[in-house]
C-alpha cells in the first residue's frame, strides 16, 4: 500500500490536470448552448487551432508566453468570424441547421489544419523555465502540469468574477436562462451572443496552448477532445457552468484512473457513466429539469 | 397522399430493369461507383427516415452502418462458410440491437439533446471497434472475408465478379426501399409524421411517442446496418473509418444534398455524392476541404436540396411520396 500511494496522488493530480483542461473548453460550449440553444461542434476545432497557432508562435519566437497570449487572440477573432459569417445567417432555419454549419466548419479546420501543417503529429516541447520538476516528500510532479494547474485555477476565478460582478456576466447569466426576455428588457443579446460565442472559443485556443506541450499536438486532438466534450456537458447539463465544473473533474479522475486500472476500457467507463447518469437523472447532474 | 398512376408504374419497371441490367452495358469501373450508390442510397434513406420523416437528426448514423459492416466482416471471417445471405439480415439485426440499446437513451431526449447523444454514442462505437483489436483488428482493420461463391438454392452467385455483387445489393437495397415506402404509408408512418410536426398533441392523443419513435430507430438503424452490410460485401474490406464522424456527416451531407423532403431525394444526393467525390478526388488531394466547404456552403444556401430544383413536372415523377 505505501508504494500505492505516490501513484495515487499523481493520478489524482494528472485527473485533475486534465479536468480542468476539459473544463475550460467544455464552459464555452455549454454556455452558448445554454443562451442560443447552438450545440457548437466546431468548438473543439478551436481548441485544436488554438494549440497549432500556440505551437507555431513558441517555435517561431522562442516565446511561450508570447503564444499563450498570441493564440486565444486569434481563435477569438475566428470565433467571432464564424457567429457573424456563418452561423447567424442560417439562425432562421433552426437548430438543426445551425448545427450542421458548425460540422462543417469542424471539418473544415480539420482539413485546413491538415493542410498547413501536415497530417502527423507535432513534436511536443515544453518551454525550457517549465521543464523541471517538483519534489515533495518523496513525490517528484513535472513543473509544467502544476504550471497548466495555476494557470487554470487563475482562469476559473477569472470567469468567477466575470459573472458575479460583472454586469456583462450578470446579463449572460440572464440571458442563459431566457434570452428572449432579456432582450425585451433593452440589452443587446445578439451582441452578448457575439462576446460569448469568442470568449468561449478564446477560452477553448487557450486551453489548445496548454494542452500542446503535454498532451500532444495532432490533427486528431479535436476529435478526441469532442467525445470527452459531450460526455461532460451531458453528465454535468446542458447550460451549467457549475454542473460542466464538476462533471468535467469527474470525468478527468475518470480517465485518469481508468487508464491505470483498466487501460482498455478506460474510454468505455465514461459513456457507462453517461448512460447511468442519463437513467438516474436525464437533465445531469446540475441541469435544470426539462 | 397519392396513388401511384399507371404511367408511373411503367417508368419504376424501366428504371428497375435499366439498373439490373446496368452490367450488360457499363464498363466495370462504372459499375463499381454504381454500387457505392446503391448501397449508400439505402444508408441515405435510413437516415431520412430520421431526418426527414420525423425531424430527428442524428448525427451519429454512421454508428449502425459501422455495426452492419463490422458483422458482415467477423461473421464471414471467423465463420467460414456461412451463407452470406443470413450474414446480410444478421448484420443488420446487429445494427438494430445497437439502435434499441442507443436509441433507448436517445429518443427520451429532445432536439439538441438527441443530436448530442447520438454523436456521443457514435464515437462509443468507434472507440470500441478501434480498441477491441482481437475482434476488430483495430485500425488495421478487417479484410478478405467474402467468399468467392455464394449459392441461392439452384444458382450460384459468382462474387468474384463486380456485377454480380452489384446485382446483388441491387435487389436487396430495391426490396428495402419498398419496404421503407410502404411502412411510411402505414399509420406508423402517420404518427411519424405527426411527431414531426408536433410531439405533444401525439402524446395527448394516447400514442405513445418515445416508443414510436424508439421503433423508428431501430428500423433506421437496421437498415443502415444493412446498407453496412452490403459496403462491407463490396469493400471486402471494413474499418474505422466506416464508423467515424466523417461517414456520419457523410450521410446527412447525402440527404441534404438531393433534398429531406421526400422519400427519393437522398437517393438522388446518395448519387450526386458519390460522383461528385469520385470526381473531384481525381481532380485534387484538397477534395475533403473541399466537401467540407460544399457541406457548409449547402448549409447555407441550398438546405432544401437538389430536389427542390428539379422542375415541378418532372418532380411528380421523382416525388410520390411527399412526406409533409
Amino acid at each position: 500500500m505505501g508504494s500505492m500511494l505516490p501513484t495515487f496522488v499523481i493520478q489524482a493530480l494528472h485527473g485533475l490536470v486534465y479536468g480542468m483542461l476539459l473544463f475550460f473548453v467544455a464552459s464555452g460550449f455549454s454556455l452558448v448552448f445554454g443562451m442560443m440553444g447552438v450545440l457548437n461542434i466546431a468548438h473543439t476545432g478551436f481548441y485544436m487551432v488554438g494549440a497549432y497557432v500556440g505551437y507555431t508562435v513558441f517555435t517561431k519566437t522562442g516565446n511561450f508566453w508570447l503564444a499563450l497570449i498570441i493564440a486565444p487572440i486569434v481563435v477569438g477573432l475566428l470565433g467571432a468570424l464564424v457567429e457573424r459569417y456563418f452561423l447567424k445567417k442560417v439562425h432562421a432555419f433552426g437548430h438543426a441547421y445551425e448545427l450542421l454549419i458548425t460540422l462543417g466548419i469542424f471539418f473544415v479546420i480539420g482539413e485546413v489544419v491538415k493542410w498547413i501543417w501536415g497530417n502527423f503529429t507535432q513534436p511536443s516541447r515544453i518551454p525550457p523555465s517549465l521543464s523541471g520538476s517538483v519534489h515533495i516528500t518523496g513525490l517528484t510532479y513535472p513543473d509544467y502540469r502544476l504550471f497548466v494547474l495555476l494557470i487554470s485555477f487563475v482562469a476559473l476565478l477569472a470567469l468567477l468574477y466575470i459573472f458575479l460582478k460583472t454586469r456583462v456576466g450578470i446579463a449572460i447569466r440572464a440571458a442563459v436562462s431566457d434570452a428572449d426576455m432579456v432582450n425585451c428588457l433593452g440589452i443587446n443579446v445578439s451582441r452578448l451572443f457575439l462576446y460569448v460565442f469568442s470568449g468561449g472559443a478564446a477560452l477553448a485556443g487557450l486551453a489548445g496552448v496548454v494542452a500542446g506541450p503535454f498532451l500532444s499536438t495532432h490533427p486528431a486532438m479535436g476529435i478526441d477532445m469532442l467525445a470527452d466534450l459531450f460526455v461532460v456537458v451531458v453528465v454535468g447539463g446542458l447550460g451549467s457552468l457549475g454542473g460542466t465544473f464538476v462533471a468535467s473533474l469527474m470525468i478527468g479522475e475518470l480517465q485518469s484512473f481508468g487508464v491505470l486500472f483498466i487501460p482498455q476500457l478506460a474510454l468505455v467507463f465514461q459513456f457507462l457513466l453517461m448512460a447511468v447518469v442519463l437513467i438516474i437523472r436525464p437533465a445531469g447532474l446540475f441541469g435544470e429539469k426539462i | 397522399m397519392k396513388e401511384i398512376t399507371s404511367r408511373q408504374w411503367f417508368l419504376l419497371i424501366g428504371a428497375i430493369l435499366l439498373i439490373l441490367l446496368a452490367p450488360l452495358f457499363l464498363k466495370t469501373v462504372q459499375i463499381r461507383i454504381l454500387n457505392e450508390v446503391i448501397y449508400f442510397s439505402l444508408f441515405a434513406v435510413s437516415f431520412n427516415l430520421l431526418f426527414g420523416y420525423a425531424g430527428l437528426l442524428s448525427c451519429g448514423h454512421a454508428a449502425y452502418f459501422g455495426i452492419g459492416a463490422y458483422t458482415t466482416a467477423i461473421l464471414l471471417k471467423r465463420l467460414v462458410g456461412m451463407p452470406v445471405p443470413l450474414a446480410i439480415l444478421t448484420s443488420g439485426i446487429a445494427a438494430a440491437v445497437g439502435g434499441v440499446i442507443i436509441g433507448f437513451f436517445c429518443v427520451r431526449r429532445k432536439a439538441s439533446y438527441f443530436v448530442l447523444l447520438t454523436m456521443a454514442f457514435n464515437q462509443l462505437v468507434w472507440a470500441l471497434a478501434w480498441k477491441w483489436r482481437s475482434m476488430t483488428g483495430g485500425d488495421d482493420g478487417i479484410g478478405g472475408f467474402v467468399p468467392k461463391s455464394m449459392s441461392l438454392g439452384i444458382v450460384t452467385l459468382d462474387l468474384s465478379n463486380g456485377g454480380m455483387v452489384y446485382c446483388l445489393s441491387a435487389v436487396i437495397v430495391m426490396f428495402f426501399l419498398f419496404l421503407i415506402w410502404h411502412l411510411l404509408k402505414t399509420p406508423f408512418g402517420n404518427t411519424i409524421r405527426a411527431i414531426k410536426v408536433n410531439e405533444d398533441r401525439p402524446e395527448f392523443l394516447g400514442y405513445n411517442v418515445n416508443f414510436s419513435k424508439l421503433l423508428l430507430f431501430t428500423m433506421a438503424a437496421f437498415f443502415a446496418g444493412i446498407a453496412g452490410s452490403l459496403y462491407a460485401l463490396f469493400q471486402d474490406f471494413v474499418a474505422t473509418s466506416s464508423i467515424d464522424l466523417a461517414m456520419a456527416t457523410q450521410v446527412i451531407m447525402m440527404a441534404i444534398l438531393g433534398g429531406t423532403g421526400s422519400f427519393l431525394g437522398p437517393v438522388l444526393g446518395a448519387g450526386i455524392f458519390v460522383y461528385f467525390t469520385d470526381w473531384i478526388s481525381h481532380l485534387t488531394d484538397r477534395w475533403e476541404f473541399i466537401l467540407g466547404a460544399l457541406f457548409i456552403i449547402l448549409v447555407l444556401y441550398f438546405h432544401r436540396g437538389a430536389i427542390g430544383l428539379i422542375p415541378k413536372k418532372l418532380k411528380s415523377i421523382f416525388v410520390s411520396a411527399k412526406n409533409q
